[in-house]
């Protein structure tokens, strides 16, 4: 009775197909090969969940069920549908672990996707090779993931669909080689991700503009919630411009803080690499002081393509918000996987690393290439200063800086950092 | 710089203080480690928030309203839960107070969203002075104000009035003061409502210069719990000074 029934239904589906076609709008659901994979294919992602920085994974989270919900209408991968399981990274090293291990053990992940944490990137691509899977990190930075991990150690089972803090330290300091600052200070988070950005970008800035001085730090531990002793301590340095790469609630308070301090007033430059991310840019709204330096690892109006508009307006009418930049480079990964399985039309994991090797994703970020060498995704996140316009619920970025991925994007073999 | 360095870390310590002496009163006087008590913070910046919105942007009004709230939060809490568990092992006590933070932390998450809020500073104290070279925003100098008056509006409470010789001959010796004839249900209530107020005043003040997140209550639940721990269990005068 029920083979009678399914027989029946694909027999319809099939003669619809068919009838479509002849249309000629044959719908992507069925242009998909048919690969015959394990049903349906699952894909773990962590991401941070809870705390004051909770929002950031919420984001992920929508990114990823949209990629997931659109992947499915058009018939999964290969014919296979896709599921997505989420769980809460908080950040730690040890539940990162945890999470990796309960995903393939217990779960039965075919791919793990997520990160937030570099910490946390750096130490589930330690365990992937013993996992034996392929691990997409989608926001964690550290450059030492894809040039140390993947590059050195020969990990291949790495691969990172965001742009890694050569956005935060290296894209800045060619953004910042302009202004007519000298004395630099940073207020950043008191781990990987805060003292390796600082460093990269006092080493790109000064090799750019050798006159610059770095006169001020004050690194804040995670959870901080009054940043009013970091901010009077580096404000005492006299310095003329402010690096932070805060981010998630904390850049909010801090950003907030530094107004009542008056920041704004005394500097001639503020910088916070991550923060044109949506929950900033929400949180802060008619707070955000005009002119600051932001950016992400996606920026919702760059670039202005077909693309970039259609996922813009299937997230905002799937979830009622704009975007963040964790929400693309989820689904950017989503779909990464689903070219290359394609691709290698196997889900054996040598054969889709070879796939994923040099694969040209096309993504709303705009186009991408995943570099053969070090498994990171090239593509170009624009640097902009905070604007107001009414048309948005959110301040947006203005006076966009492009500058080329090729450009700042470090290069193999990875020479040592200087600074 | 020391010197102004110490004054914005006593504004820093300000809402951990009105956070931290409503835990020790509690504690003192019901004998009940409020797990819940981070999430009263939490709650005073949300409803504060809420309050905003609807009344049109108005901090003070707001101000007023939040914390009263969730010392309505506070008497539910009270009346209808931990009445229930005060003769029970401690472990249970835990185990209610710690239900809730996850159910307020999901509360909020579910009426007010996962993304962060935060209110622009009110008119009049988003200024700045200069104190010993340095410059220090009138907010800061605004809550080293409240947590004064809070302070010694607490001490005259309880060395004052009939209210605070109660809580104190309560929080002395339980049994001797029911003997001598106090209804110490109602004694608790109005602890606990209390208690709930300094709390969600806490959280009030914070949302002009803190994000308003989920979750915010845990990071600063911990912190109060050292601070009343270090003071003395129990012992309320030593909250203040113990800040620094």
């Amino acid at each position: 009775m029920t083979t009678r029934s399914g027989t029946t239904r694909r027999g319809f589906l099939k003669a619809s197909a068919f009838a479509l076609a002849g249309l000629g709008i044959a719908p992507r659901a069925l242009a998909a090969p048919k690969l015959n994979l394990k049903k349906p294919i699952k894909i773990g992602c962590q991401t941070i969940l809870s705390g004051p920085l909770g929002g950031y994974g919420e984001f992920m989270r929508k990114g990823a069920l949209l990629a997931m919900e659109e992947i499915n209408a058009q018939g999964g991968i290969g014919g296979s549908p896709i599921e997505v399981n989420f769980r809460d990274e908080e950040l730690k090293v040890d539940v990162g672990v945890k999470n990796a291990r309960y995903f393939v053990d217990d779960w039965g992940a075919d791919f793990l996707i997520g990160i937030d944490s570099s910490a946390v990137a750096l130490a589930v691509g330690e365990i992937m090779p013993s996992l034996n899977r392929i691990l997409i990190v989608t926001h964690g930075a550290t450059e030492k993931y894809n040039e140390d991990l993947v590059y050195k150690k020969k990990i291949r089972q790495c691969f990172r669909i965001s742009v890694p803090v050569y956005q935060d330290g290296i894209a800045s300091a060619m953004v910042a080689k302009d202004f007519p600052v000298k004395k630099w200070a940073t207020i950043s988070p008191d781990y990987e991700y805060g003292k390796t950005s600082w460093k990269m970008f006092r080493a790109t800035l000064k090799a750019l503009k050798p006159d610059v001085e770095f006169v001020g730090e004050s690194f804040a531990k995670f959870g901080t919630v009054d940043f009013s002793s970091h901010i009077s301590k580096v404000m005492a340095t006299g310095a003329e411009a402010i690096f932070s790469t805060e981010w998630g609630g904390e850049a909010v308070t801090m950003v907030k803080q530094a107004k009542l301090f008056k920041v704004f007033d005394q500097t001639k430059a503020f910088m916070c690499p991550m923060g044109a991310a949506m929950d900033v840019l929400q949180g802060l709204g008619p707070d955000y002081p005009d002119g600051a330096w932001a950016s992400g690892r996606y920026y919702f109006l760059y670039p202005e393509s077909a693309e970039n508009r259609r996922f813009v307006e299937a997230f905002r009418k799937k979830w009622n918000s704009y975007p963040s930049y964790v929400s693309e480079t989820s689904y950017a990964a989503l779909y990464a996987i689903k070219k290359a399985v394609e691709k290698a039309k196997t889900l054996d994991i040598d054969h889709v690393i070879e796939a994923l090797e040099g694969l040209e994703v096309s993504r709303p970020a705009g186009p991408c290439v995943i570099r053969k060498e070090d498994h990171q995704a090239v593509y170009t996140v624009p640097w902009g200063r905070i604007r107001h316009d009414p048309k948005y619920p959110m301040p947006i970025l203005g006076d966009l800086r492009v500058i080329p991925a090729d450009e700042y994007y470090r290069k193999p073999p990875f020479p040592p950092l200087e600074a | 710089m020391l010197l102004f360095q110490g004054l914005v870390g006593l504004t820093e310590a300000m809402y951990l203080w009105l956070v931290a002496a409503g835990l020790s009163l509690i504690f003192g006087v019901m004998r009940v480690l409020n797990f819940a008590h981070g999430s009263l913070y939490m709650l005073g910046a949300y409803l504060t928030y809420a309050a905003l919105r609807v009344d049109g942007g108005s901090f003070w009004i707001a101000l007023l309203i939040g914390p009263l709230l969730v010392a309505a939060v506070g008497w539910v809490l009270e009346f209808g839960f931990l009445r229930r568990v005060y003769r029970v092992d401690e472990a249970f006590q835990l185990l209610l107070t710690f239900a809730f933070v996850l159910i307020f932390d999901d509360l909020v998450k579910l009426v007010f969203g996962p993304v962060y809020q935060s209110p622009p500073t009110p008119k009049g104290l988003s200024g700045a002075v200069s104190v010993a070279g340095s410059i220090l925003p009138v907010y800061h100098l605004f809550i080293l104000g409240v947590g004064a008056a809070v302070g010694v509006g607490l001490w005259l409470l309880l060395e004052r009035t009939r209210f605070g010789l109660i809580i104190r001959a309560t929080a002395a010796d339980r049994e001797m003061a029911r003997a001598l004839g106090v209804r110490s249900s109602r004694l608790f209530t109005g602890v606990f409502i209390f208690g709930a107020w300094l709390a969600g005043l806490g959280g009030a003040l914070s949302i002009p210069v803190r994000a308003i997140s989920p979750g915010m209550g845990e990071l600063i639940i911990i912190e109060a719990f050292v601070v009343v721990v270090l003071g003395g269990l129990g012992s309320l005068r030593a909250r203040f000074s113990e800040q620094w």
